[in-house]
């Protein structure tokens, strides 16, 4: 029999407490709460380890937005406002305080993968993070989880070459503008073509800025496209990418609303892709990272393809581990 | 949807005397390809483009003392010598749409504006164009996707339609219902709504709620 392996799971009951009240907003605390339940499942087989994270300090939110844009989410959040700088981003009175939460699940799994390298880490966050940017919420986003963690990992333990990948439907905008002159952080996103998908950013031409010139690769897929071309795009353009871009540590940003049941995109991904993605990219953080790899959730609405294709992609992460040293609980 | 707001003010200028090295100094200098040349009241009499220019000044696989006795003439030429004196050119109040068809029937790539009595007050070059219709299209806009719902053939499908996206307060930048090309399998017209949200799911609910039929549109 094979030894069992190890899901840290980071997450934090209070995410449910950020209400997005309305009777048709995609963002709902069950997306955590059907994540949850399929962690019951992947427990049959694995092991399972929940950790909760503590609130991010605000140096590390201030590496990556703005003080007076902290200040202004807090007060609106504080001042019953119901929405954000857009409807789209309803938010309540705690969701301030939890989005500072949201963005500790990153941190907290960056500090367990330096001390446990092939930890198989997954961060089930929300309010999810990768549209917003140093000055603007944006499609249900506030705080940028994936690139405050990022630069944490690389001012606190100086990680300095970090790759993104983005699987999520929807172009990472707020991840590219924070690294697109940087030539250290390399943002890899795959997601629907930006003329027909939110955000309308993250066209094929657009490959990074000054010294970040090459640091972005965005590759688009026409509405229905299914795993396949997934499958190639990743095979033939992702790996070779990274290939020469040598990272030392990969941080994933997980989004599931690609999937074809999922209408907040025109793709058809089948639930198996995420089994595809696990397993490609625990090989990637083996070749690349000594298994330094964290995932956090992004987006993903349609609450049962959500929780297959997080149970998929976890099983596609642990199925690949090759399990260097025995995980056991690490207190953060 | 008014030029003015989108056209080059003031236009650099030349006069019909300015001296063709000059000219092309300004062009380069100041990256524009296309010249308004006026009097001195401003008065537009013509237009000169790096074209024209490139076509007065010496070939570089001239031989070299043949070469020099072309820049010798090259130097004295003026402008009002080569310049196109009938110029096709915008008024103040001009639409975008005025634009867009002059543009295309007059194969050129710059147009002066002028007020009321001819005197120049502008230049709109196509790239210009580009630029208001990507505004006006919403394309680049942070925040924005596409929505493709099938036209039915039902009454009032454009009202409907508003209808739902503004009592869900959900902004949007254009509206195109395409006419008799068949553009899905069932032969019937899209409606292409570019919104200003991401929640794209409640809007699709809404939307097959009041009996539309969102598409998946796919590349011919």
């Amino acid at each position: 029999m094979s030894p069992q392996k190890t899901l840290f799971h980071i997450s934090h009951s209070r995410y449910l407490q950020h209400e997005t009240d309305g009777d048709d907003h995609p963002e709902i605390p069950a997306r955590l709460e059907e994540v949850n339940c399929q962690l019951q499942r992947l427990a049959r087989t694995n092991q399972i380890i929940c950790l909760e994270p503590c609130e991010a300090e605000r140096r590390w939110i201030l590496a990556i937005h703005s003080n007076d844009y902290l200040l202004r989410f807090e007060e609106t959040a504080l001042t019953g406002h119901s929405y954000f700088g857009h409807p789209d981003n309803r938010l309540g009175y705690y969701t301030y305080e939890i989005a500072l939460l949201a963005a500790g699940a990153g941190l907290a799994g960056i500090d367990l993968a330096e001390k446990e390298p092939h930890a198989t880490i997954f961060c089930s966050v929300r309010p999810p993070g990768h549209h917003a940017e140093k000055s603007m919420a944006l499609g249900f986003c506030f705080l940028n989880n994936v690139a405050i963690a990022a630069r944490y990992w690389q001012d606190k333990y100086q990680r300095r070459r970090i790759a993104i990948i983005d699987f999520d439907a929807h172009h990472g905008n707020g991840i590219q503008a924070a690294f697109e002159e940087s030539p250290e952080v390399f943002y890899l996103s795959i997601h629907e073509h930006p003329t027909f998908s939110f955000p309308g950013t993250g066209y094929a031409e657009e490959n990074g800025t000054g010294a970040g010139i090459g640091m972005t690769l965005n590759i688009t897929l026409l509405p229905g496209a299914k795993d396949t071309e997934v499958q190639n795009a990743f095979t033939r353009q992702i790996e070779p990418a990274l290939e020469d871009f040598k990272p030392e540590v990969l941080i994933i940003a997980a989004g599931f609303d690609g999937h074809r049941l999922d209408d907040m995109s025109g793709l058809a991904y089948s639930s198996m892709l995420y089994r595809f993605f696990g397993q490609e990219i625990a090989a990637l953080g083996r070749r690349h990272c000594q298994g330094r790899v964290i995932t956090i959730l992004e987006g993903g609405y349609h609450l049962p393809s959500l929780g297959e294709s997080f149970t998929e992609y976890c099983s596609g992460l642990l199925q690949s581990t090759e399990e260097v040293g025995k995980c056991s609980s690490v207190a953060l | 949807m008014f030029i003015s707001s989108f056209m080059s003010a003031p236009a650099k200028t030349v006069t019909p005397g300015t001296l063709l090295p000059e000219a092309r100094e300004i062009m380069v200098s100041g990256s524009f390809r296309h010249l308004p040349v006026v009097d001195g009241k401003d008065i537009l009499l013509g237009i000169i483009t790096d074209r024209d220019i490139r076509s007065a000044f010496p070939s570089e696989v001239m031989d070299e003392r043949e070469r020099g006795e072309y820049l010798q003439r090259f130097a004295t030429l003026t402008v009002g010598k080569i310049m196109t004196a009938i110029v096709t050119k915008l008024s103040s109040k001009a639409t975008l749409d005025d634009a867009l068809i002059l543009f295309e029937e007059s194969k050129i790539g710059a147009l002066p504006v002028v007020n009321e009595v001819n005197q120049i007050i502008g230049i709109l070059a196509i790239n210009d164009l580009l630029t208001a219709y990507k505004q006006l299209f919403g394309l680049g806009v942070r925040g924005s996707s596409l929505i493709v719902v099938e036209d039915d053939g039902k009454p009032r499908a454009l009202t409907r339609l508003t209808e739902v996206l503004e009592s869900k307060q959900v902004p949007f930048t254009r509206l195109i219902r395409t006419g008799g090309s068949g553009w899905n399998s069932n032969g019937n017209n899209l409606i292409y709504i570019r919104i200003h949200s991401y929640n794209l799911s409640g809007i699709n609910h809404a939307l097959a709620d009041a009996g539309f039929q969102p598409v998946v549109p796919a590349a011919q």
